[in-house]
Protein backbone atom coordinates (compact mmCIF):
# COMPACT_ATOMS: atom_id res chain seq x y z
CA UNK A 1 0.00 0.00 0.00
CA UNK A 2 1.42 3.35 -0.99
CA UNK A 3 1.85 5.91 1.78
CA UNK A 4 -0.07 9.11 1.22
CA UNK A 5 1.67 11.92 -0.62
CA UNK A 6 2.38 14.63 1.95
CA UNK A 7 3.20 17.51 -0.35
CA UNK A 8 1.17 20.51 -1.41
CA UNK A 9 1.96 24.03 -2.55
CA UNK A 10 3.20 25.95 0.50
CA UNK A 11 1.48 29.11 1.64
CA UNK A 12 3.22 32.20 0.27
CA UNK A 13 4.31 33.59 3.69
CA UNK A 14 5.78 30.18 4.56
CA UNK A 15 7.66 30.08 1.28
CA UNK A 16 8.95 33.63 1.66
CA UNK A 17 10.11 32.96 5.23
CA UNK A 18 11.83 29.70 4.25
CA UNK A 19 13.60 31.22 1.24
CA UNK A 20 14.67 34.32 3.18
CA UNK A 21 16.04 32.33 6.12
CA UNK A 22 17.93 30.00 3.79
CA UNK A 23 19.38 32.84 1.74
CA UNK A 24 20.42 34.78 4.84
CA UNK A 25 22.12 31.72 6.30
CA UNK A 26 23.89 31.20 3.01
CA UNK A 27 24.90 34.88 2.83
CA UNK A 28 26.19 34.93 6.40
CA UNK A 29 28.40 31.96 5.56
CA UNK A 30 29.96 33.89 2.69
CA UNK A 31 32.51 36.27 4.22
CA UNK A 32 33.13 38.03 0.90
CA UNK A 33 29.44 38.76 0.50
CA UNK A 34 29.12 39.98 4.09
CA UNK A 35 32.12 42.25 3.54
CA UNK A 36 30.76 43.60 0.27
CA UNK A 37 27.40 44.21 1.93
CA UNK A 38 28.78 46.10 4.90
CA UNK A 39 31.63 48.00 3.26
CA UNK A 40 29.63 50.65 1.29
CA UNK A 41 27.44 51.76 4.22
CA UNK A 42 30.40 51.79 6.60
CA UNK A 43 32.53 53.87 4.21
CA UNK A 44 29.73 56.34 3.48
CA UNK A 45 28.87 56.58 7.16
CA UNK A 46 32.46 57.22 8.25
CA UNK A 47 33.02 59.70 5.42
CA UNK A 48 29.74 61.52 6.17
CA UNK A 49 30.33 61.79 9.90
CA UNK A 50 33.97 62.73 9.32
CA UNK A 51 33.02 65.48 6.85
CA UNK A 52 30.39 67.00 9.16
CA UNK A 53 32.83 66.84 12.10
CA UNK A 54 35.63 68.38 10.00
CA UNK A 55 33.31 71.17 8.87
CA UNK A 56 32.47 71.86 12.53
CA UNK A 57 36.16 72.18 13.38
CA UNK A 58 37.61 73.91 10.31
CA UNK A 59 36.13 77.25 9.21
CA UNK A 60 35.59 77.41 5.43
CA UNK A 61 37.43 79.98 3.27
CA UNK A 62 35.54 83.03 1.98
CA UNK A 63 35.77 81.71 -1.56
CA UNK A 64 34.18 78.38 -0.52
CA UNK A 65 31.41 80.23 1.29
CA UNK A 66 30.63 82.46 -1.71
CA UNK A 67 30.59 79.45 -4.01
CA UNK A 68 28.31 77.63 -1.59
CA UNK A 69 25.87 80.55 -1.31
CA UNK A 70 25.77 80.72 -5.12
CA UNK A 71 25.06 77.00 -5.61
CA UNK A 72 22.73 76.56 -2.63
CA UNK A 73 20.59 79.67 -2.15
CA UNK A 74 18.74 77.98 0.73
CA UNK A 75 21.77 78.35 3.00
CA UNK A 76 22.53 81.95 2.00
CA UNK A 77 22.68 84.21 5.03
CA UNK A 78 23.55 81.44 7.46
CA UNK A 79 26.75 81.44 9.46
CA UNK A 80 29.44 80.08 7.03
CA UNK A 81 30.40 77.18 9.29
CA UNK A 82 26.74 76.24 9.76
CA UNK A 83 26.06 76.62 6.05
CA UNK A 84 28.93 74.33 5.10
CA UNK A 85 27.82 71.71 7.63
CA UNK A 86 24.27 71.89 6.35
CA UNK A 87 25.47 71.53 2.79
CA UNK A 88 27.74 68.55 3.60
CA UNK A 89 25.01 66.86 5.65
CA UNK A 90 22.61 67.14 2.69
CA UNK A 91 25.23 65.95 0.21
CA UNK A 92 25.87 62.81 2.22
CA UNK A 93 22.14 62.14 2.41
CA UNK A 94 22.29 61.69 -1.35
CA UNK A 95 25.25 59.36 -0.97
CA UNK A 96 23.11 57.26 1.38
CA UNK A 97 20.92 56.64 -1.64
CA UNK A 98 23.87 54.77 -3.16
CA UNK A 99 23.65 52.06 -0.50
CA UNK A 100 20.35 50.61 -1.76
CA UNK A 101 21.75 50.46 -5.27
CA UNK A 102 25.04 48.75 -4.43
CA UNK A 103 24.33 46.40 -1.50
CA UNK A 104 21.23 44.54 -2.74
CA UNK A 105 22.66 44.23 -6.23
CA UNK A 106 25.53 42.15 -4.87
CA UNK A 107 23.19 40.03 -2.77
CA UNK A 108 20.77 39.41 -5.64
CA UNK A 109 23.59 38.50 -8.01
CA UNK A 110 25.05 36.02 -5.52
CA UNK A 111 21.58 34.65 -4.87
CA UNK A 112 20.94 33.68 -8.51
CA UNK A 113 24.46 33.02 -9.81
CA UNK A 114 25.22 31.08 -6.63
CA UNK A 115 22.25 28.79 -7.29
CA UNK A 116 23.24 28.43 -10.93
CA UNK A 117 26.78 27.44 -9.98
CA UNK A 118 25.65 25.01 -7.27
CA UNK A 119 23.02 23.51 -9.61
CA UNK A 120 20.37 23.94 -6.92
CA UNK A 121 17.80 25.56 -9.17
CA UNK A 122 16.45 22.34 -10.67
CA UNK A 123 15.55 20.69 -7.34
CA UNK A 124 14.12 24.03 -6.23
CA UNK A 125 11.96 24.27 -9.34
CA UNK A 126 10.87 20.65 -8.96
CA UNK A 127 8.89 21.62 -5.85
CA UNK A 128 5.26 22.72 -6.20
CA UNK A 129 6.08 26.40 -5.56
CA UNK A 130 5.18 28.96 -8.21
CA UNK A 131 8.16 30.64 -9.89
CA UNK A 132 6.58 34.05 -9.39
CA UNK A 133 6.40 33.38 -5.65
CA UNK A 134 9.96 32.11 -5.70
CA UNK A 135 11.17 35.24 -7.48
CA UNK A 136 9.24 37.42 -5.05
CA UNK A 137 10.76 35.54 -2.09
CA UNK A 138 14.25 35.87 -3.54
CA UNK A 139 13.69 39.60 -4.14
CA UNK A 140 12.62 40.09 -0.55
CA UNK A 141 15.56 38.04 0.75
CA UNK A 142 17.93 40.58 -0.83
CA UNK A 143 15.75 43.64 -0.24
CA UNK A 144 15.08 43.29 3.49
CA UNK A 145 18.70 43.22 4.74
CA UNK A 146 19.70 45.99 2.34
CA UNK A 147 16.92 48.27 3.54
CA UNK A 148 17.75 47.46 7.16
CA UNK A 149 21.45 48.20 6.58
CA UNK A 150 20.61 51.51 4.87
CA UNK A 151 18.16 52.55 7.57
CA UNK A 152 20.61 51.56 10.30
CA UNK A 153 23.40 53.56 8.65
CA UNK A 154 21.06 56.53 8.26
CA UNK A 155 19.99 56.21 11.90
CA UNK A 156 23.60 56.32 13.08
CA UNK A 157 24.31 59.27 10.77
CA UNK A 158 21.22 61.09 12.02
CA UNK A 159 22.13 60.54 15.69
CA UNK A 160 25.74 61.64 15.11
CA UNK A 161 24.79 64.80 13.19
CA UNK A 162 22.29 65.71 15.90
CA UNK A 163 25.05 65.19 18.48
CA UNK A 164 27.89 67.08 16.76
CA UNK A 165 26.35 69.06 13.91
CA UNK A 166 25.14 72.64 13.59
CA UNK A 167 21.50 73.63 13.51
CA UNK A 168 21.62 73.81 9.70
CA UNK A 169 23.06 70.29 9.53
CA UNK A 170 20.44 68.96 11.92
CA UNK A 171 17.70 70.73 9.94
CA UNK A 172 19.03 69.14 6.75
CA UNK A 173 19.10 65.58 8.02
CA UNK A 174 15.77 65.81 9.82
CA UNK A 175 13.93 67.52 6.97
CA UNK A 176 10.66 65.59 6.51
CA UNK A 177 11.25 65.13 2.78
CA UNK A 178 14.63 63.48 3.44
CA UNK A 179 13.19 61.23 6.11
CA UNK A 180 10.38 60.33 3.74
CA UNK A 181 12.97 59.75 1.02
CA UNK A 182 14.87 57.37 3.24
CA UNK A 183 11.66 55.59 4.27
CA UNK A 184 10.06 55.43 0.81
CA UNK A 185 12.77 55.80 -1.83
CA UNK A 186 15.27 53.43 -0.23
CA UNK A 187 12.98 50.37 -0.46
CA UNK A 188 11.97 51.34 -4.01
CA UNK A 189 15.59 51.79 -5.11
CA UNK A 190 16.52 48.53 -3.39
CA UNK A 191 13.79 46.59 -5.17
CA UNK A 192 14.90 48.08 -8.48
CA UNK A 193 18.49 47.11 -7.85
CA UNK A 194 17.54 43.59 -6.68
CA UNK A 195 15.41 42.80 -9.70
CA UNK A 196 18.01 44.28 -12.05
CA UNK A 197 20.56 42.04 -10.34
CA UNK A 198 18.32 39.01 -10.82
CA UNK A 199 17.66 39.95 -14.43
CA UNK A 200 21.37 40.37 -15.18
CA UNK A 201 22.19 37.12 -13.37
CA UNK A 202 19.91 35.19 -15.69
CA UNK A 203 22.21 36.14 -18.56
CA UNK A 204 25.70 35.85 -17.10
CA UNK A 205 27.46 33.30 -14.91
CA UNK A 206 30.23 35.45 -13.52
CA UNK A 207 29.54 37.47 -10.39
CA UNK A 208 32.09 40.15 -11.36
CA UNK A 209 30.63 40.63 -14.83
CA UNK A 210 27.13 40.86 -13.35
CA UNK A 211 28.33 43.44 -10.83
CA UNK A 212 29.97 45.51 -13.55
CA UNK A 213 26.78 45.55 -15.60
CA UNK A 214 24.61 46.12 -12.53
CA UNK A 215 26.90 48.91 -11.34
CA UNK A 216 25.39 51.11 -14.04
CA UNK A 217 22.36 51.55 -11.80
CA UNK A 218 24.53 53.76 -9.59
CA UNK A 219 25.06 56.28 -12.39
CA UNK A 220 21.66 58.05 -12.19
CA UNK A 221 21.98 58.42 -8.41
CA UNK A 222 25.50 59.84 -8.67
CA UNK A 223 24.32 62.11 -11.48
CA UNK A 224 21.50 63.35 -9.29
CA UNK A 225 23.95 64.05 -6.47
CA UNK A 226 26.26 66.01 -8.78
CA UNK A 227 23.31 67.93 -10.23
CA UNK A 228 22.18 68.91 -6.76
CA UNK A 229 25.64 69.87 -5.53
CA UNK A 230 26.16 72.07 -8.58
CA UNK A 231 22.74 73.63 -8.11
CA UNK A 232 21.34 72.34 -11.38
CA UNK A 233 18.61 70.38 -9.61
CA UNK A 234 16.77 71.35 -6.47
CA UNK A 235 15.47 68.27 -4.65
CA UNK A 236 12.24 69.77 -3.37
CA UNK A 237 9.01 67.95 -2.48
CA UNK A 238 7.89 67.90 -6.11
CA UNK A 239 11.14 66.30 -7.24
CA UNK A 240 10.84 63.59 -4.57
CA UNK A 241 7.27 62.86 -5.60
CA UNK A 242 8.34 62.58 -9.24
CA UNK A 243 11.22 60.28 -8.30
CA UNK A 244 8.88 58.10 -6.25
CA UNK A 245 6.47 57.71 -9.16
CA UNK A 246 9.29 56.96 -11.62
CA UNK A 247 10.78 54.39 -9.26
CA UNK A 248 7.44 52.65 -8.75
CA UNK A 249 6.99 52.38 -12.52
CA UNK A 250 10.56 51.16 -12.98
CA UNK A 251 10.15 48.62 -10.16
CA UNK A 252 7.04 47.17 -11.75
CA UNK A 253 8.64 47.10 -15.20
CA UNK A 254 11.88 45.46 -14.05
CA UNK A 255 10.03 42.91 -11.89
CA UNK A 256 7.88 42.08 -14.91
CA UNK A 257 10.97 41.51 -17.06
CA UNK A 258 12.62 39.48 -14.31
CA UNK A 259 9.42 37.42 -14.03
CA UNK A 260 9.54 36.79 -17.79
CA UNK A 261 13.13 35.59 -17.55
CA UNK A 262 12.40 33.55 -14.42
CA UNK A 263 10.39 30.75 -16.03
CA UNK A 264 10.96 27.09 -15.22
CA UNK A 265 11.73 26.11 -18.78
CA UNK A 266 13.94 29.16 -19.42
CA UNK A 267 15.93 28.48 -16.29
CA UNK A 268 16.45 24.78 -17.00
CA UNK A 269 16.97 24.90 -20.74
CA UNK A 270 18.34 28.31 -21.67
CA UNK A 271 20.24 29.53 -18.61
CA UNK A 272 23.84 28.49 -18.72
CA UNK B 1 -2.38 -2.77 -13.15
CA UNK B 2 -2.89 0.84 -12.25
CA UNK B 3 -0.97 3.36 -14.36
CA UNK B 4 0.85 6.18 -12.62
CA UNK B 5 2.67 7.56 -15.64
CA UNK B 6 0.91 7.46 -18.97
CA UNK B 7 1.95 9.42 -22.03
CA UNK B 8 0.55 9.64 -25.51
CA UNK B 9 2.69 10.91 -28.36
CA UNK B 10 4.59 13.10 -25.91
CA UNK B 11 6.97 15.27 -27.90
CA UNK B 12 9.51 17.94 -27.05
CA UNK B 13 11.32 19.98 -29.68
CA UNK B 14 14.02 22.60 -29.17
CA UNK B 15 14.01 24.43 -32.47
CA UNK B 16 14.85 21.83 -35.11
CA UNK B 17 16.02 19.28 -32.57
CA UNK B 18 13.46 16.66 -31.59
CA UNK B 19 14.59 15.65 -28.11
CA UNK B 20 11.57 13.48 -27.34
CA UNK B 21 9.69 12.10 -30.30
CA UNK B 22 6.11 11.08 -29.64
CA UNK B 23 6.65 8.63 -26.80
CA UNK B 24 3.91 6.38 -25.45
CA UNK B 25 4.59 5.13 -21.96
CA UNK B 26 2.48 3.26 -19.46
CA UNK B 27 4.28 2.87 -16.15
CA UNK B 28 2.51 0.92 -13.44
CA UNK B 29 2.10 1.61 -9.77
CA UNK B 30 4.71 -0.11 -7.63
CA UNK B 31 7.12 -1.02 -10.42
CA UNK B 32 10.71 -0.06 -10.99
CA UNK B 33 10.75 1.13 -14.56
CA UNK B 34 14.14 1.34 -16.23
CA UNK B 35 14.76 4.05 -18.80
CA UNK B 36 17.91 3.25 -20.71
CA UNK B 37 19.53 5.09 -23.55
CA UNK B 38 22.79 6.68 -24.64
CA UNK B 39 23.94 10.14 -23.60
CA UNK B 40 22.00 12.82 -25.45
CA UNK B 41 19.08 10.48 -26.11
CA UNK B 42 16.63 12.81 -24.37
CA UNK B 43 16.29 10.96 -21.07
CA UNK B 44 16.74 14.04 -18.89
CA UNK B 45 14.33 15.98 -21.10
CA UNK B 46 11.78 13.18 -20.66
CA UNK B 47 12.24 13.29 -16.90
CA UNK B 48 11.77 17.05 -16.89
CA UNK B 49 8.62 16.69 -18.96
CA UNK B 50 7.19 14.06 -16.64
CA UNK B 51 8.03 16.17 -13.57
CA UNK B 52 6.22 19.17 -15.10
CA UNK B 53 9.42 21.18 -15.22
CA UNK B 54 9.19 21.89 -18.93
CA UNK B 55 6.19 21.91 -21.23
CA UNK B 56 5.71 19.43 -24.07
CA UNK B 57 5.57 20.67 -27.64
CA UNK B 58 2.75 18.23 -28.31
CA UNK B 59 1.17 15.10 -26.89
CA UNK B 60 -0.35 14.44 -23.51
CA UNK B 61 0.70 12.91 -20.23
CA UNK B 62 -0.94 11.95 -16.99
CA UNK B 63 1.25 11.56 -13.95
CA UNK B 64 -0.10 10.28 -10.63
CA UNK B 65 -3.58 11.01 -11.94
CA UNK B 66 -2.84 14.61 -12.85
CA UNK B 67 -2.83 16.06 -16.34
CA UNK B 68 0.41 17.60 -17.58
CA UNK B 69 -0.08 21.24 -18.51
CA UNK B 70 -3.18 21.60 -16.38
CA UNK B 71 -2.18 20.29 -12.93
CA UNK B 72 1.55 20.98 -12.99
CA UNK B 73 1.88 22.05 -9.35
CA UNK B 74 -0.04 18.93 -8.29
CA UNK B 75 2.25 16.77 -10.41
CA UNK B 76 5.31 18.33 -8.80
CA UNK B 77 3.81 17.65 -5.38
CA UNK B 78 3.13 14.03 -6.28
CA UNK B 79 6.54 13.20 -7.73
CA UNK B 80 10.12 13.39 -6.53
CA UNK B 81 13.19 13.80 -8.69
CA UNK B 82 16.85 13.05 -8.23
CA UNK B 83 18.63 15.26 -10.72
CA UNK B 84 21.92 14.40 -12.44
CA UNK B 85 23.86 16.40 -9.85
CA UNK B 86 22.84 16.48 -6.17
CA UNK B 87 22.34 20.28 -6.17
CA UNK B 88 22.49 20.82 -2.43
CA UNK B 89 23.13 24.00 -0.46
CA UNK B 90 26.64 23.09 0.55
CA UNK B 91 27.22 25.71 3.23
CA UNK B 92 24.15 24.51 5.09
CA UNK B 93 23.71 21.45 7.23
CA UNK B 94 22.09 18.25 6.05
CA UNK B 95 19.22 18.96 8.41
CA UNK B 96 18.66 22.52 7.14
CA UNK B 97 18.75 21.32 3.53
CA UNK B 98 16.05 18.71 4.06
CA UNK B 99 13.82 20.85 6.26
CA UNK B 100 14.04 23.68 3.70
CA UNK B 101 12.88 21.43 0.88
CA UNK B 102 10.22 19.83 3.07
CA UNK B 103 8.87 23.33 3.69
CA UNK B 104 8.84 24.04 -0.04
CA UNK B 105 6.85 20.83 -0.49
CA UNK B 106 4.31 22.37 1.86
CA UNK B 107 4.94 20.07 4.83
CA UNK B 108 3.99 21.62 8.17
CA UNK B 109 7.01 22.12 10.46
CA UNK B 110 6.46 19.06 12.73
CA UNK B 111 5.94 16.83 9.67
CA UNK B 112 8.94 18.38 7.91
CA UNK B 113 11.11 17.68 10.94
CA UNK B 114 9.82 14.12 11.25
CA UNK B 115 10.39 13.40 7.56
CA UNK B 116 13.88 14.90 7.62
CA UNK B 117 14.75 12.70 10.61
CA UNK B 118 13.22 9.60 8.98
CA UNK B 119 15.23 9.94 5.78
CA UNK B 120 18.47 11.04 7.43
CA UNK B 121 18.31 7.91 9.59
CA UNK B 122 17.36 5.74 6.62
CA UNK B 123 20.35 7.01 4.67
CA UNK B 124 22.71 6.64 7.63
CA UNK B 125 23.33 10.39 7.86
CA UNK B 126 21.57 11.16 11.13
CA UNK B 127 24.78 11.45 13.14
CA UNK B 128 26.11 14.06 10.71
CA UNK B 129 22.91 16.05 10.33
CA UNK B 130 24.39 19.25 11.78
CA UNK B 131 27.43 19.29 9.54
CA UNK B 132 27.54 21.42 6.40
CA UNK B 133 27.00 19.39 3.26
CA UNK B 134 30.28 20.66 1.83
CA UNK B 135 32.08 18.28 4.21
CA UNK B 136 30.19 15.25 2.84
CA UNK B 137 31.57 12.69 0.41
CA UNK B 138 30.01 12.32 -3.03
CA UNK B 139 28.13 9.25 -1.89
CA UNK B 140 26.72 11.07 1.12
CA UNK B 141 25.61 13.97 -1.04
CA UNK B 142 23.90 11.56 -3.41
CA UNK B 143 22.11 9.93 -0.48
CA UNK B 144 21.06 13.39 0.69
CA UNK B 145 19.67 14.16 -2.76
CA UNK B 146 17.75 10.88 -2.80
CA UNK B 147 16.39 11.63 0.66
CA UNK B 148 15.25 15.01 -0.62
CA UNK B 149 13.48 13.36 -3.57
CA UNK B 150 11.59 11.03 -1.23
CA UNK B 151 10.97 13.48 1.60
CA UNK B 152 7.36 14.24 0.75
CA UNK B 153 6.47 10.58 0.12
CA UNK B 154 5.85 10.99 -3.61
CA UNK B 155 3.94 8.36 -5.59
CA UNK B 156 6.54 8.39 -8.34
CA UNK B 157 10.25 8.96 -7.90
CA UNK B 158 12.39 9.79 -10.91
CA UNK B 159 16.01 8.88 -10.37
CA UNK B 160 18.59 10.10 -12.86
CA UNK B 161 21.77 8.01 -12.54
CA UNK B 162 21.37 7.41 -8.80
CA UNK B 163 24.51 5.31 -8.30
CA UNK B 164 26.92 6.98 -10.71
CA UNK B 165 30.24 7.61 -9.02
CA UNK B 166 29.26 5.91 -5.78
CA UNK B 167 31.40 3.36 -3.98
CA UNK B 168 29.93 -0.16 -3.77
CA UNK B 169 28.67 0.35 -0.23
CA UNK B 170 26.81 3.59 -1.03
CA UNK B 171 25.49 2.09 -4.29
CA UNK B 172 24.16 -0.89 -2.33
CA UNK B 173 22.34 1.44 0.09
CA UNK B 174 20.76 3.27 -2.83
CA UNK B 175 19.69 0.02 -4.51
CA UNK B 176 18.21 -1.26 -1.25
CA UNK B 177 16.35 2.01 -0.93
CA UNK B 178 14.90 1.59 -4.42
CA UNK B 179 13.74 -1.91 -3.54
CA UNK B 180 12.21 -0.58 -0.32
CA UNK B 181 10.34 2.09 -2.27
CA UNK B 182 8.90 -0.57 -4.54
CA UNK B 183 7.93 -2.54 -1.44
CA UNK B 184 5.92 0.46 -0.28
CA UNK B 185 4.05 0.48 -3.57
CA UNK B 186 5.85 3.50 -4.97
CA UNK B 187 6.86 3.71 -8.58
CA UNK B 188 10.50 4.29 -9.40
CA UNK B 189 11.42 5.64 -12.82
CA UNK B 190 15.09 4.81 -13.10
CA UNK B 191 17.46 6.33 -15.65
CA UNK B 192 20.76 4.53 -15.60
CA UNK B 193 23.72 3.48 -17.71
CA UNK B 194 24.45 0.67 -15.28
CA UNK B 195 23.05 -2.40 -17.07
CA UNK B 196 23.67 -4.74 -14.17
CA UNK B 197 21.76 -2.41 -11.88
CA UNK B 198 18.89 -2.13 -14.36
CA UNK B 199 18.82 -5.90 -14.72
CA UNK B 200 18.70 -6.45 -10.98
CA UNK B 201 16.23 -3.72 -10.08
CA UNK B 202 13.86 -3.11 -12.95
CA UNK B 203 10.57 -4.87 -13.48
CA UNK B 204 10.44 -3.49 -16.99
CA UNK B 205 12.88 -1.61 -19.15
CA UNK B 206 12.40 0.91 -21.92
CA UNK B 207 15.23 1.37 -24.40
CA UNK B 208 15.12 4.92 -25.56
CA UNK B 209 16.76 7.16 -28.08
CA UNK B 210 14.55 10.17 -28.65
CA UNK B 211 11.73 7.65 -29.01
CA UNK B 212 10.92 4.43 -27.22
CA UNK B 213 12.61 1.58 -29.07
CA UNK B 214 11.38 -1.31 -26.94
CA UNK B 215 9.69 -1.92 -23.60
CA UNK B 216 9.79 -5.33 -21.94
CA UNK B 217 10.86 -7.28 -18.87
CA UNK B 218 14.63 -7.88 -18.81
CA UNK B 219 14.21 -11.67 -19.14
CA UNK B 220 11.84 -11.26 -22.05
CA UNK B 221 14.28 -8.98 -23.82
CA UNK B 222 17.06 -11.50 -23.44
CA UNK B 223 14.91 -14.41 -24.51
CA UNK B 224 13.54 -12.54 -27.47
CA UNK B 225 16.91 -11.65 -28.83
CA UNK B 226 18.95 -14.73 -28.02
CA UNK B 227 16.42 -17.46 -27.31
CA UNK B 228 16.72 -19.30 -24.00
CA UNK B 229 19.76 -21.48 -23.63
CA UNK B 230 20.84 -24.09 -21.13
CA UNK B 231 24.43 -24.97 -20.43
CA UNK B 232 25.18 -28.53 -19.29
CA UNK B 233 28.61 -29.42 -17.97
CA UNK B 234 29.46 -33.10 -17.82
CA UNK B 235 32.24 -34.92 -15.97
CA UNK B 236 34.91 -35.38 -17.20
CA UNK B 237 33.81 -33.90 -20.55
CA UNK B 238 30.91 -34.39 -22.98
CA UNK B 239 31.09 -37.03 -25.66
CA UNK B 240 29.64 -37.01 -29.18
CA UNK B 241 27.00 -39.53 -28.09
CA UNK B 242 25.95 -37.18 -25.29
CA UNK B 243 25.40 -34.42 -27.82
CA UNK B 244 23.39 -36.79 -30.02
CA UNK B 245 21.18 -37.76 -27.07
CA UNK B 246 20.60 -34.10 -26.28
CA UNK B 247 19.73 -33.26 -29.87
CA UNK B 248 17.15 -36.03 -29.87
CA UNK B 249 15.21 -34.60 -26.93
CA UNK B 250 11.85 -33.10 -27.97
CA UNK B 251 11.80 -29.30 -27.85
CA UNK B 252 15.53 -28.87 -28.47
CA UNK B 253 16.13 -26.43 -31.28
CA UNK B 254 19.88 -26.59 -31.38
CA UNK B 255 22.77 -28.02 -29.35
CA UNK B 256 26.53 -27.72 -29.67
CA UNK B 257 29.79 -28.10 -27.76
CA UNK B 258 31.22 -24.96 -26.25
CA UNK B 259 34.20 -24.77 -23.90
CA UNK B 260 33.71 -28.27 -22.57
CA UNK B 261 29.97 -27.92 -22.11
CA UNK B 262 26.92 -28.65 -24.19
CA UNK B 263 24.89 -25.54 -24.90
CA UNK B 264 21.27 -26.26 -25.71
CA UNK B 265 18.75 -23.81 -27.17
CA UNK B 266 15.13 -24.72 -26.61
CA UNK B 267 11.75 -23.06 -26.83
CA UNK B 268 10.90 -23.70 -23.20
CA UNK B 269 13.77 -24.74 -20.93
CA UNK B 270 11.37 -25.40 -18.03
CA UNK B 271 9.88 -28.29 -20.01
CA UNK B 272 13.01 -29.39 -21.83
CA UNK B 273 15.63 -29.35 -19.06
CA UNK B 274 14.24 -32.31 -17.03
CA UNK B 275 14.11 -34.36 -20.26
CA UNK B 276 17.70 -33.39 -21.08
CA UNK B 277 18.92 -34.43 -17.65
CA UNK B 278 17.05 -37.74 -17.85
CA UNK B 279 18.40 -38.47 -21.34
CA UNK B 280 21.97 -37.81 -20.30
CA UNK B 281 21.75 -39.77 -17.04
CA UNK B 282 20.13 -42.69 -18.87
CA UNK B 283 23.06 -42.55 -21.30
CA UNK B 284 25.53 -42.87 -18.45
CA UNK B 285 26.76 -39.28 -18.37
CA UNK B 286 27.82 -37.66 -15.10
CA UNK B 287 26.29 -34.17 -14.87
CA UNK B 288 28.33 -31.57 -12.99
CA UNK B 289 25.77 -28.79 -13.32
CA UNK B 290 22.89 -27.49 -15.41
CA UNK B 291 22.50 -23.75 -15.63
CA UNK B 292 20.56 -21.19 -17.57
CA UNK B 293 22.77 -19.28 -19.94
CA UNK B 294 21.80 -15.65 -19.66
CA UNK B 295 22.63 -13.01 -22.19
CA UNK B 296 23.81 -9.81 -20.52
CA UNK B 297 21.43 -6.89 -20.67
CA UNK B 298 24.30 -4.93 -22.13
CA UNK B 299 24.24 -7.23 -25.17
CA UNK B 300 20.53 -6.61 -25.55
CA UNK B 301 21.06 -2.87 -25.16
CA UNK B 302 23.78 -2.80 -27.77
CA UNK B 303 21.68 -4.82 -30.17
CA UNK B 304 18.59 -2.61 -29.79
CA UNK B 305 20.02 0.84 -29.21
CA UNK B 306 23.34 0.96 -31.01
CA UNK B 307 22.25 0.06 -34.58
CA UNK B 308 20.21 3.25 -34.82
CA UNK B 309 23.05 5.62 -35.63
Amino acid sequence: MTAAVLAASPARPTLVRAVCVREWREALGNKLLVGMTLLPPVVILIAGIGAVAAAAVNPPSDRDVQALYASAPAVAGLDPKEAVQGFIATYFLILFMLIPTVVPLTMAIYSVIGEKAARTLEPLLATPVGVGDLLFAKSLASTIPSVIVTWAAYGIYLATVIAIGSRAAVNAVTAPRWILAIVVLVPLLTLLSVNLGILISTRVNDVRVAQQIGGLVVVPVVGLGIAQVTGRVILDNGAFLEMTIVLIILDIAVFWFARLAFQRENILVRWR
Amino acid sequence: MKSVVRTEKLTKRFGDLVAVDGIDLDVHEGEVFGFLGPNGAGKTTTLRLLCALIAPTSGTAEIAGFRLGRDDAKIRAAVGILTELPGLYERQSAWDNLVFFATLYGLPTPVANAQAEKYLRLMGLWERRKEPVVTFSRGMKQKMAIARAALHEPRVIFLDEPTTGLDPDAAKTVREFIVALRGEGRTVFLCTHNMDEADRLCDRIAFFRHRVLRIAKPDELRAELYGRATEIRLMPKPRAEDLARVQAVPGVREAHFENGSIVVASADPLLTNPLLVKALVDGGADIAFVTERKAHLEDVYLKIVEPIE
